[in-house]
């Protein structure tokens, strides 16, 4: 019989031996690894082994996905995301200058844009936008994220954004966390089925069209015009292989112009929904004030500073493609971020490891997009949410790992 | 009709105009064309990779960026 200690809950933040001193762990697989760490702290038990060889499947790796449309701040949300789990993510040391894979010491975060099966003279001559399936390699993806989850290291290919080429591949290792950001993370059914927990980021056209507006003005060619027919381009296969991926998601952040200013369109101030969905396991939506109730909540007044336009909040069940979901919504923007703690106190479900943990996130970033507004509050809501997750399975898997050996 | 080419991130401004230009001109006769569809694709990740760069290259502290090579020296020197 053999017990596996790969389940072992451990504190997120401390690394295993492997991590630590000498670099001497890279030629070794993971299997290997979990026997160091099992053999120098727990002194040798040799009923955890059958002869030399570690019995046990290791696996324990968690997949997120992330989908969003380019440009819609998935990559403020991936550092947001990190940040939660401590230790800034870096590209990988030493590799190509253009790999698009965000390492830190507990998460992976690998970009989707790399299993392009066409490149950009590719996707031209066939007249196909990265949007559309055609242009992706989806069986190369399911084999590789499986691979991960099932804690073998994969040669991952490179698609370069700016010479849009398909480089050389580079060596991912299973992390704790893989999250996967990109296009398409629930198109693929298989795919799908492999992730512990998807979110999409859902941002209106009125807003999309304000941020690109932000973003490329001030580059040379484009125009409104230009902006505008870039999205409108590319506007029908977005709504055919994109958009339909968010009734799949498990937290959809939703992005609206404000309703707190008649006929905004400068997409500064914003309207931001959190859609939680209702029954999924190891997740429990947060709730304002009375679980299940439906609330509106103005909390403007003696002890929170609003100023033009102010700051709304809802909360009520809904459903959502046919599913039963919870809502928080918030409209408005803050002026003081250190009073967002008035807020975070009225908030339950939370899953933060101590009173302020919320607000303190939002302050250690308050140079990111939308740290004044509903955006960074949920997605380090969210944050929040997936290391809660993790710890869950992680919890559950350290309490049965006799089941999952002996398969 | 453009090519891609090989650049490096400083040439992507002026990639990025002649993607414009190139999916204007291939927009002409077909606005719903792949082609025309294809040709504004590359407009989009042509500019995301230009902000994700203009990103980087904003977060980067000019005193950090000293300290990192040169550890050792009055200004950079912190003990815990």
């Amino acid at each position: 019989m053999a017990v596996c200690t790969v389940y072992t809950v451990q504190p997120l933040n401390t690394s295993c031996s492997i991590s630590t001193p000498t670099k001497t762990h890279l030629g070794f697989n993971q299997k290997q690894v979990f026997f160091f760490n099992n053999y120098s702290s727990k002194n040798t038990n040799n009923s955890r082994f059958r002869g030399n060889k570690i019995t046990c499947s290791a696996g324990d790796t968690i997949v997120i996905g992330l989908a969003a449309d380019s440009g819609c701040g998935k990559s403020t949300f991936m550092r947001r995301l990190t940040s939660v789990f401590g230790g800034a993510a870096s590209p990988p040391k030493g590799g190509n200058p253009d790999s698009n894979t965000l390492i830190s010491d507990t998460t992976t975060v690998i970009c989707l844009d790399d299993y392009h099966s066409l490149d950009r003279t590719g996707r031209k001559e066939k007249g196909v936008t990265a949007l559309d399936p055609r242009a992706n390699d989806f069986d190369l993806m399911y084999q590789q994220v499986k691979a991960l989850k099932d804690g073998v290291a994969v040669e991952k290919p490179i698609y370069n954004h700016v010479s849009g080429l398909l480089d050389p591949p580079e060596l991912i290792k299973p992390p704790k966390i893989l999250v996967i950001e990109g296009l398409h993370p629930m198109y693929d059914q298989r795919v799908r089925d492999l992730l512990d927990f998807s979110i999409y980021l859902d941002i209106s056209n009125e807003v999309k069209f304000a941020w690109k507006i932000q973003r490329d003005m001030a580059e040379r060619g484009h125009s409104l015009e230009s902006i505008k027919a870039s999205i409108e381009a590319r506007k029908p296969d977005f709504d055919a292989y994109i958009d339909p991926q968010k009734q799949y998601a498990d937290a959809v952040i939703e992005v609206l112009p404000t309703r707190l200013i008649p006929d905004d369109n400068e997409g500064k101030v914003l309207r931001v929904k959190l859609i939680m969905k209702e029954g999924v396991k190891y997740f429990n939506p947060v709730y304002l004030f009375d679980e299940g109730s439906t609330v509106s909540w103005i909390p403007c007044g003696r002890k929170l500073t609003c100023s033009y336009p102010g700051i709304k909040f809802a909360y009520g069940p809904d459903t959502y493609f046919g599913h039963e979901v919870s809502v928080l919504e918030m409209d408005g923007q803050f002026d003081r971020l250190d009073e967002l703690i008035y807020v975070e106190s009225h908030l339950s479900n939370i899953s933060t490891k101590f009173y302020g943990e919320i607000t303190q996130q939002m302050l250690k970033h308050a140079d990111f997009p939308g740290s004044n507004n509903g955006t960074g509050l949920f997605q380090t809501i969210v944050g929040l949410k997936i290391r809660d997750l993790f710890e869950q399975i992680a919890a559950s898997k350290a309490s049965a790992p006799l089941e999952a050996t002996k398969a | 009709y453009l090519m891609p080419v090989r650049a490096a991130p400083e040439g992507l401004s002026e990639k990025i105009d002649a993607s414009i230009k190139s999916a204007q001109e291939s927009c002409a006769d077909d606005p719903a064309s792949g082609e025309c569809v294809a040709a504004w694709d590359e407009v989009e990740e042509l500019s995301a990779a230009s902000s994700h760069a203009r990103d980087k290259a904003k977060d980067s502290d000019p005193l950090e960026t000293y300290c990192k090579d040169n550890p050792e020296t009055d200004e950079c020197r912190t003990y815990e």
